[in-house]
């Protein structure tokens, strides 16, 4: 089965359609991806459905790194019952 | 000469300090003065004192029946029963709008006026506007009005150029020869010194009024005579330090002041031709003069007159309270105009259709976290109308969100997220960035959208049902 991060690392290529191996842990969504605005809020629905979790708005939106990302989802999977 | 720096330093705090004092949210934001105003007059500093007017029986007078009238075709006599009636609302039962005046000469201006007060409000209480001519007062007379507007043009453009007299005295002399046919026929004369920020004051304008003073003590003081100020070029200016005759507070202060005219007896009347309407009328109340006269929207001739709903508000944020007023039924006289067909543009203050509409989207997210952030007041309880975003290019996630949570009625912790919303985020920019869309998308358009796009939240909200309402 994939790790965290290989799952956020494949839904982050699918939303800014980047070839998953150019990203990195420590890239940031909006300096080094790219991601704009309506981006993020794609990037964290898509996590979302991804995982089978809710995530609240304003502490998944303050997330800005892949590594951020692996950590914030590991921890409200476990919060929300969700093996991973 | 250089001044010593005076030092601001930081006053740190975890909690905000949101001015509620002034800004209550509730009421429009409050007016406070924390001192008198000082103005240099003939050479000599005069205080007045704008907190005065929380006490004084400061009103609005309103003349959408009559200037309103010259800028458009005539209302009909429905209409005009209509307004008044929303206006008498707006006004409220203690005469906020205290008087409105009418055309008396065609039988069309009688029926209006005689169907206004079958309506039995007190306020606004129905006054004639005539030309000045002797045997119209026997018209207001019979039409039973207490009180009438006549013409008295102050300015030599006036005097000489339209009115054709042959000298200030003549003029002078033949006004207020039909003064005194007003005595005679128990009716109060209100003069409105037309083009007055344009004429000689100290030679025809003091001197006219002065005698108008003088004929009032010899009739009884119900009789005694009103003046309106009227900026008839809207000329007047409500700076300090300008001169006669555009000086707004010089004006106010000769006659209340100089010349005793009583404040409850002055009146100010502006026009729109410098974008200064509604401050120099609020400036006129504050230097002395009690009535402001405006209309509906500021419809009047040319570039219009001081708005009658933004005389209201100013109303209420200098005296700190509602007074009876009937703020929200602004929102139905809107409403009522434009189904006449008046136009009301769409940014227009207070009654506009997108006057609290943000197209940004950084606006929208300040709102979704709290209204009072991008809303002037709680236009909700006092017009009616939430805030709302409309949807651009500029919206973005937060200006979906905002107008989908808005759309629902959903507050608080109900609010749906920015994540859930981003489908719909999608389909507005793409619009822009790959449809090449250069227009604003409607509700009609959104909805359907939410519809498609976000179905589990269309069917729990009843969508459906607020879109057939």
């Amino acid at each position: 089965m994939a790790t965290v991060q290989e799952r956020v690392i494949a839904a982050t290529a699918e939303v800014l359609h980047l070839d998953p191996g150019e990203i990195k842990p420590e890239d940031d969504f909006s300096d080094d991806l790219g991601a704009e605005s309506v981006q993020s809020v794609e990037l964290m629905a898509m996590f979302e459905e991804e995982f089978g979790i809710e995530m609240d708005e304003d502490a998944a939106l303050s997330v800005q790194s892949v590594s951020g990302a692996v950590a914030f989802i590991t921890k409200v999977c476990k919060e929300q019952g969700v093996e991973v | 000469m250089t001044e010593s720096k005076k030092l601001h330093p930081l006053v740190d705090t975890t909690e905000p300090n949101l001015l509620e004092d002034t800004f209550s949210y509730d009421l429009p934001p409050l007016i406070r003065f924390d001192g008198p105003i000082v103005e240099y007059i003939d050479g000599k500093a005069i205080e007045f004192h704008p907190k005065d007017v929380k006490t004084r029986d400061i009103f609005i007078t309103d003349t959408t029946f009559r200037d309103g009238q010259q800028a458009q075709p005539p209302y009909t006599v429905d209409q005009i029963v209509r307004i008044y009636d929303l206006m008498s609302r707006v006004g409220g039962p203690n005469g906020v709008i205290r008087q409105t005046e009418f055309f008396l000469y065609t039988k069309h201006d009688r029926e209006a006026l005689d169907r206004c007060r079958e309506l039995g409000h007190d306020y606004p209480e129905c006054t004639g506007w005539i030309r000045a001519v002797k045997g119209d007062f026997r018209r207001v007379k019979e039409l039973g009005l207490k009180e009438t507007g006549m013409l008295t043009s102050c300015s030599d453009y006036h005097i000489f150029h339209k009115l054709q007299f042959n000298s200030r005295k003549a003029c002078m002399d033949s006004y207020c020869e039909v003064v005194d046919a007003a005595f005679e026929a128990g009716v109060r004369p209100r003069c409105h010194l037309e083009d007055v920020t344009r004429a000689d004051i100290e030679g025809f304008v003091l001197p006219f009024v002065e005698r108008l003073m003088r004929m009032s003590e010899q009739v009884p003081e119900a009789l005694s005579v009103k003046i309106r100020l009227c900026d008839t070029m809207g000329f007047g200016l409500s700076y300090p330090g300008v001169e006669l005759p555009r000086s707004i507070p010089k004006l106010v202060y000769k006659l209340n002041r100089e010349l005793g005219v009583p404040s409850e007896r002055l009146e100010w009347h502006g026009h729109n031709d410098f974008h200064k309407v509604h401050v120099n009328g609020a400036s006129a109340w504050l230097y002395g003069c009690d009535a402001l006269n405006g209309t509906a929207f500021g419809f009047g001739e040319r570039t219009g007159n001081p708005p009658l709903e933004a005389a209201i508000f100013e109303y209420i944020a200098l005296k700190g309270d509602l007074c009876g007023i009937r703020t929200e039924a602004i929102t139905e006289l809107a409403a009522y105009m434009r189904s006449i067909g008046l136009l009301i543009p769409d940014n227009y203050p207070f009654a506009g259709k997108y006057f609290n509409t943000t197209r940004a989207g950084i606006h929208a997210g300040g709102l979704r976290h709290d209204e009072r952030v991008y809303n002037i007041f709680d236009t909700t309880t006092l017009l009616g109308v939430p805030p709302r975003v409309a949807i651009t290019d500029k919206s973005g996630v937060d200006g979906v969100a905002y107008w989908v949570n808005e759309f629902f009625g959903l507050k608080g912790e109900k609010q749906i997220s920015k994540i859930k919303v981003h489908k719909l985020a999608r389909w507005v920019i793409d619009q822009y960035e790959q449809v090449g869309r250069i227009t604003a998308i409607s509700d009609d358009e959104l909805a359907d959208k939410v519809e498609e796009l976000m179905p589990e939240y269309w069917e729990k909200y009843e969508g459906g049902h607020r879109r057939s309402a």
